[in-house]
């Protein structure tokens, strides 16, 4: 992310344009979204959702590059990347891009993921001209500019950014630990997407260039615009900004595949807290897997609201815990299965993941009961139509399907697949993942190991790299 | 290219011609917008329930959607005691713990079955019910609040379990320098005498008993302070009279509040009270002294003025300390407003090796609002464009008109308040600018909260000499000198 959240908050209203067409007979089970996609002669696939609730538009641009593209020792370069498309370009020159988004009223951000680059911006409807213009210069022009001082600035921002998310907050360090020990370390999903603080310092001016000249081109890009506009104003637009460029190298993608562990590895980590915690993390599947639809209903049973299993028996009956989460995770080619229990005072993390293990076996066994499943979809079921409902998050929903799935509207039977989950796929997906090979890992305060979950068992883990 | 070209360029590019659709795309200029969409703010209907809650009904029925809320004036600042803090908040959370036919658990999945959460919460000086739902399960989900709102059974096991969550969530709080900096912040700029200034304590949190939840919900919960708003896929007679059917149960009662408050401290000299944070990385800081109440005549000229300061990307403060310096994640600025003496704070994470360098910055730049640095007429049509043109956003979706029609409530202002914005930023003068940031950002009287590795930054903090340091606890208790 290229804005702190401080700046979201700092809006005088947050509040994006909404359009949620949906059928009247909710069993139907179809979102009506309208949206054409389509790809110009030069590759570039482009996405066109008209929405005229409010005279706003979102537009996103995304880049299918993220952190698995890149190499070990060249970590964090897809998001550091990221900053640098913030710093200008042939024709826009630093600033600009700001005044012209966030200074009509609108905001611009850019996120990274394993797996693809977005970058977005809302503006009125009167501004979608120029943020295509904005997208197509640092698309077509971004090398103009560039200087080794605009990419350093980056370089501390960055690591600020990895300070402020990572090492300076309590309990920071997980992701990064689950990464590196759920892949081998020849997987590209083996490290995290901030990277590390060596590998950044490392990044150069020519990284920059050959990244830029491999992955930021018309034909590994997503154009998806959504809102106040009219496709026929918008088709020439797109076509008279991105067009002329080239397409780009063909990209060879590196192979992510879902990962597997034969045996339980336990870890224990010293944090600057006072609370402990347990984390534990099964290897599941990634969006290529329908499996994952029932591993997210299985999250939505397991724990949340206080008619979940594990929250139910844990925090509310037997209070040994204070919170617990659940959460499938589905990266692009591969996923993963998380619980985070924080325990009460004086309870052990030993009993708690005992108590744990017991409620999942009950579950594996006798699967969950169908009104279980009725009112994990319902939630579910408020919380995609609420995606899909800004402009911002319609236009990232599509062109993520366009991306993913080469097809723009997969959310329908995305939508559709999550409703009918049963039962019987609850109780196989969670067999079939929720194994003994998985990482069950303890974060103590320091010096105190022993507060770890079978404190014997778990091996103390070591950070390579700051 | 200066990092600052972009303030030069600007205005080319609003007066820049607009280009033709055909022939060559010139890139060197930014494309000319075009009109500026007209605002469009939706209609609402006024009314008072047959128990005195008032009442807001807007229509919009592109999409089968309800947002609905019953908003409280006044929140844990007027109504928890010094010694309880977090009562308020106590008592919004025990209300989702069942009812007198529903235990908690019921209440729970009677909801998730309609696919809804109902939301209560209060804040410092207001309180909420709200859900969001499909439009034909309006009706069941109306039902159930009623029932929470009004036969709430406040089991005492629920208390404790609650109690026992935000203890934990208290000692978390320690570990986290962002919690530790909004804890001592409030604490020094107020003092232990003003509500603005109290935090809630592992004190407080265990003196709170389930007769004290009871005796808040029967005073706080009530009629005579309340706005229902429902915005969205009904009819609006057809809302009313499902909503009166529905509240009968909720008798007559209460008033909206007077906020008075306690004078707050005499304004010291500017201190830096630094708390302990060993090895952090980072040091948090925030900055800042008492500000004025959202009524002041001011608000207008302090938007805009904020805005340049620290309340955009490209604001003085992130400009310089993040883009420029790259000393931070992000920096920035506000205005808490409130019906008090809201706090004007800024501050962010700044690299711990930095910390002096940036302490220098931030006062420069708070200096440099004040007139030391002159403001452009690029950076103040900058901040106004940005300000008013956000409007529409406000009403694109059911959820953000129902906040836009309550803010109206309870700030005090009146129905055209939308309408008038766009002219009350427009009229904001340069010299307004300076003259509110000479009277509100008072550089001689500022708490400046550093939470940082003291060991590596105590000494260069000394050494910029912008205050002298004191030492205070993770709580906001300083040192004895």
């Amino acid at each position: 992310m290229r804005n702190t959240a401080a700046f979201l908050v700092l809006a005088f209203a947050a509040a994006v344009a909404t359009l949620v067409a949906q059928s009247s007979q909710p069993k139907s089970s179809t979102l009506q979204i309208p949206f054409e996609s389509y790809a110009l002669p030069n590759g570039l696939r482009v996405v066109l959702a008209p929405n005229n609730t409010s005279p706003t538009v979102a537009v996103t641009v995304w880049y299918h590059v993220g952190s698995k593209n890149e190499a070990k020792g060249k970590t964090g370069f897809a998001h550091l990347f990221e900053h640098v498309m913030f710093t200008g370009s042939g024709h826009v020159p630093y600033g600009v891009h700001d005044r012209l988004t966030e200074g009509v009223g609108g905001s611009n951000n850019g996120t990274t993921s394993r797996d693809r680059t977005m970058y977005f911006e809302t503006i009125p409807s009167n501004y979608l001209e120029t943020a295509l213009w904005l997208e197509s210069d640092r698309m077509g022009f971004l090398l103009d500019t560039l200087d080794i001082q605009k990419l350093d600035a980056q370089r501390d921002i960055v690591k600020n950014e990895r300070r402020q998310s990572m090492d300076n907050q309590p309990y920071g360090l997980v992701d990064e630990i689950v990464s590196n020990t759920l892949y081998p370390a020849a997987h590209p999903y083996s490290w995290d997407v901030i990277g590390s603080m060596t590998d950044l310092t490392a990044a150069s001016e020519t990284d920059v260039k050959e990244f830029f000249k491999r992955y930021y081109a018309p034909a590994n890009a997503i154009v998806s615009i959504a809102g106040d506009f009219q496709p026929q104003q918008a088709k020439p637009l797109v076509a008279r900004y991105f067009g002329e460029f080239p397409r780009g190298p063909a990209i060879v993608r590196p192979a992510a595949p879902p990962v597997t562990l034969d045996r339980e590895t336990r870890l224990v980590y010293e944090d600057r807290v006072q609370v402990p915690r347990l984390v534990i993390v099964w290897p599941t599947v990634g969006r290529q897997s329908d499996d994952r639809f029932a591993l997210r209903v299985l999250d939505q049973i397991v724990a949340g609201p206080r008619t979940t299993r594990l929250t139910k028996a844990l925090v509310y009956d037997r209070q040994l815990a204070t919170s617990i989460t659940a959460r499938q995770d589905p990266d692009e080619s591969a996923g993963e299965w998380r619980l985070t229990i924080t325990p009460r005072p004086g309870v052990s993390l030993t009993d708690l993941e005992a108590a744990t293990d017991a409620i999942l076996d009950t579950l594996k066994a006798e699967g969950p009961t169908g009104e279980e499943i009725q009112r994990a979809t319902a939630g579910l079921e408020l919380g995609f139509v609420n995606g899909l409902e800004s402009n911002l998050g319609r236009s990232m929903r599509l062109a993520d399907g366009l991306g993913y799935d080469n097809d723009a509207g997969s959310f329908q039977t995305e939508y559709q697949k999550m409703l009918a989950v049963t039962p019987a796929d609850v109780k196989r997906v969670a067999n079939k993942y929720l194994t003994k090979g998985r990482i069950v890992l303890s974060v103590v305060p320091i010096g105190k190991k022993e507060m770890a979950s079978k404190p014997s068992e778990s091996t103390p883990y070591r950070r390579t790299d700051q | 290219m200066t990092r600052r070209a972009w303030l030069v360029v600007i205005p080319m590019l609003l007066t820049g011609v607009l280009a033709v659709a055909q022939g060559t795309l010139d890139r060197s200029k930014a494309p000319a917008p075009g009109a500026p969409p007209v605002l469009r703010v939706p209609a609402w209907t006024r009314s008072t329930l047959a128990n005195g809650a008032e009442l807001v009904v807007s229509e919009k029925h592109d999409l089968p959607l309800v947002s609905f809320a019953i908003t409280f004036s006044g929140g844990y600042n007027q109504g928890d005691p010094a010694a309880r803090r977090g009562l308020a908040d106590m008592t919004a959370s025990m209300m989702s713990e069942g009812t007198q036919t529903r235990n908690g658990d019921a209440l729970a999945a009677a909801l998730q079955l309609l696919g809804t959460t109902v939301t209560i919460r209060i804040a410092g000086e207001t309180g909420t019910i709200a859900f969001q739902c499909i439009a034909g399960k309006f009706p069941a989900t109306l039902d159930i609040v009623a029932d929470m709102l009004v036969n709430p059974s406040f089991p005492q096991d629920a208390l404790e379990r609650l109690r026992s969550q935000r203890l934990v969530a208290l000692t978390q709080a320690r570990d986290q320098p962002g919690a530790i900096a909004s804890r001592v912040f409030p604490r020094l700029v107020y003092g232990d005498a003003h509500p603005y200034g109290q935090n809630v304590t592992e004190a407080t949190l265990k003196a709170i008993t389930r007769d004290d939840v009871v005796a808040f919900h029967r005073g706080y919960f009530r009629p005579g302070q309340a706005l229902v708003t429902v915005v969205g896929d009904v009819n609006a007679a057809a809302a009313k009279t499902a909503i009166e059917k529905t509240l009968t149960a909720w008798p007559r009662g209460g008033e909206r509040p007077t906020f008075q408050y306690p004078a707050v401290p005499a304004s010291r000299a500017t201190t830096i009270f630094l708390a302990d944070k060993p090895g952090a990385a980072q040091s948090t800081f925030a900055i800042g002294t008492t500000g004025p109440p959202r009524s002041t005549p001011d608000y207008y000229a302090l938007q805009v003025m904020n805005t340049m300061l620290g309340g955009m990307f490209q604001s003085r403060l992130n400009a310089n300390i993040r883009e420029e310096k790259g000393y931070s994640y992000g920096v920035g600025s506000s205005f808490a407003y409130g019906k008090g003496p809201g706090a004007f704070r800024a501050g962010g994470d700044i690299v711990a090796a930095k910390s002096d360098a940036a302490l220098i910055e931030f006062m420069k730049e708070l200096r440099g609002i004040r007139g030391e640095r002159p403001i452009t007429d690029e950076e103040l049509s900058t901040a106004k464009d940005a300000l008013t043109q956000r409007l529409p956003a406000t009403f694109a979706s059911a959820q953000s008109i129902n906040t836009a029609i309550v803010s109206l409530w309870t700030q005090g202002l009146p129905d055209d308040y939308y309408q008038q914005y766009a002219a009350q930023i427009g009229a904001v003068q340069r010299e307004d600018v300076v003259r509110v940031a000479r009277q509100y950002v008072d550089v001689d009287h500022l708490v400046i909260v550093i939470v940082g590795d003291r060991s590596t930054i105590e000494g260069p903090l000394r050494a910029t000499h912008v205050a002298p340091i004191t030492m205070t606890d993770i709580e906001g208790t300083p040192a004895e000198p």
